[in-house]
């Protein structure tokens, strides 16, 4: 047989010998030289694969590194949002527990007309003095504030209106040395002059000799005098100086007002306060 | 250094003493900037410039304050004018004698602050303010003013014999 003709006979002859393995595949003759021949390429094919999978890992990790990057900056980015925006949720969230707070005040106190005002910052309304206690306010004339108008939270008494001018006021601190409330003490009925102290403390003054005052005891403006409402909380009793030779008895008070966190104040506009002295003698 | 500059640099240090350093209290007083920087400038520059700068840093601090418009510009002009008079090479050399300068100005100012604020017709408790407030106060200006003396002496130093503009 020529070489030609070997040559034309090879695909034949294949195409025989696969119709042959076939045949021999399907009646299970083959099966165990396919299982040896299996057994010896497994590892080949477990190599094979694990290279495979190693470049294939190692390209896919690369996009992954700069899809990640990419996502990483993307999260970042909206972490950054979402921190800004917690802060301002924590913000609108104290304001609203703040103003809550306010109206549940203005809501049981309805007698009262009542204005909200922000103080202008916290930072922006303090006197620039040690020796005088004022805030700044940010409503003025404008918005129906006037001189003299008492000035609350929902915790109590916080001043009154001494100046005002268009879109601002500054309210004069209970607790500043020059400012006396007429007061009343809740459960006996005692009544004195509340009167800030030097260094921003409350000391309840010019108390009867036989009046009972006692240490915890509330106490709450007494309407006289005309220049605060009633019943507004200044603070709680927190000691008593009684002594026999003297007139009266004093005690010293403990604001319920926060007077160095104070952010928002409510401007009592609808009561009209008396005109009058504001030295504590002529209050007395 | 012209007026147009120590307007502004004067209303910045009362805007500041009104809302940042009220919260940097000690013993239950803070610092008073103005009054610091207004004495120990009149020490290093004499009458004219300690006058000048105590006027408008008066006036500064009274657009913030509560007390009578007025209250501060007087107390601090005068003490401009005092620490201006004062301004001899003896005070101005060692850190002791500003110190103790600062002591007595802050003493002065608070008490004609107070007489101001008196006059107005305000209640004053002056023993309490002596004891609780002005004394603890006229230590810590005290204790601070090495630090705003110092500063001011670069600046002093680098206008020279310069008169103010005014």
């Amino acid at each position: 047989m020529s070489r030609d003709r070997l040559q034309n006979l090879i695909p034949v002859l294949l195409i025989v010998a696969a119709l042959v393995g076939f045949v021999l595949h399907q009646t299970g003759v083959l099966a165990p030289v396919e299982g040896l021949l299996v057994r010896v390429t497994v590892p080949f094919q477990e190599g094979a694969t694990a290279i495979t999978t190693w470049f294939g890992e190692l390209g896919q990790t690369a996009r992954d590194l700069r899809d990640l990057r990419q996502r990483n900056e993307a999260l970042e980015e909206e972490n950054a949002g979402l921190l800004l925006e917690l802060v301002r949720l924590k913000e609108v969230e104290a304001e609203a527990v703040l103003m809550r707070d306010l109206l549940n005040f203005a809501q049981a106190n309805p007698s009262f007309d009542i204005l909200g005002a922000h103080v202008v910052g916290r930072v922006i309304g303090r006197d620039p003095s040690n020796l005088q206690r004022y805030i700044t306010l940010d409503v003025g004339l404008e918005e129906g504030i006037a001189e003299n108008m008492p000035v609350v939270t929902d915790r109590g008494l916080v001043g009154r209106v001494r100046e005002v001018g268009p879109g601002w006021s500054r309210v004069l601190l209970t607790i500043d040395a020059s400012s006396s409330v007429s007061a009343l003490t809740q459960s006996t009925r005692a009544s004195g002059i509340v009167q800030g102290q030097a260094d921003g403390s409350l000391l309840m003054h010019s108390i009867l000799q036989n009046d009972t005052v006692s240490v915890g005891d509330t106490v709450f403006t007494s309407g006289l005098g005309g220049n605060f409402p009633r019943q507004i909380p200044i603070g709680q009793i927190t000691g008593v100086d009684r002594q026999d030779w003297e007139l009266y008895q004093s005690a010293t008070v403990q604001p319920t007002v926060d007077f160095e966190h104070l952010e928002a104040v409510l401007v009592i506009t609808g009561f009209e306060p008396i005109e009058e002295d504001t030295s504590p003698e002529a209050e007395e | 250094m012209t007026i147009y500059l120590v307007i502004p640099l004067l209303l910045a240090i009362a805007l500041l003493q009104a809302t940042i350093v009220p919260h940097l209290a000690i013993w239950g007083v803070f610092p008073d900037l103005p009054l610091i920087i207004v004495a120990s400038w009149g020490l290093l520059r004499g009458p004219r410039e300690g006058l000048t700068w105590g006027f408008v840093a008066g006036i500064a601090v009274d657009l913030f304050a509560g007390a009578p418009f007025g209250a501060a510009t007087l107390s601090l002009t005068v003490i401009g004018l005092l620490s201006g008079l004062g301004a001899t090479s003896a005070l101005r050399a060692r850190l002791i004698l500003p110190m103790a300068f600062v002591f007595l100005a802050t003493v002065l100012y608070d008490m004609l602050f107070l007489l101001m604020v008196l006059i107005s017709g305000q209640f004053v408790p002056w023993v309490e303010n002596l004891l609780r407030i002005i004394l603890p106060s006229a230590v810590l200006n005290a204790l601070l003013t090495p630090v705003f003396i110092e500063l001011l002496r670069i600046i002093h130093q680098r206008l020279g014999r310069e008169e103010m503009e005014l």
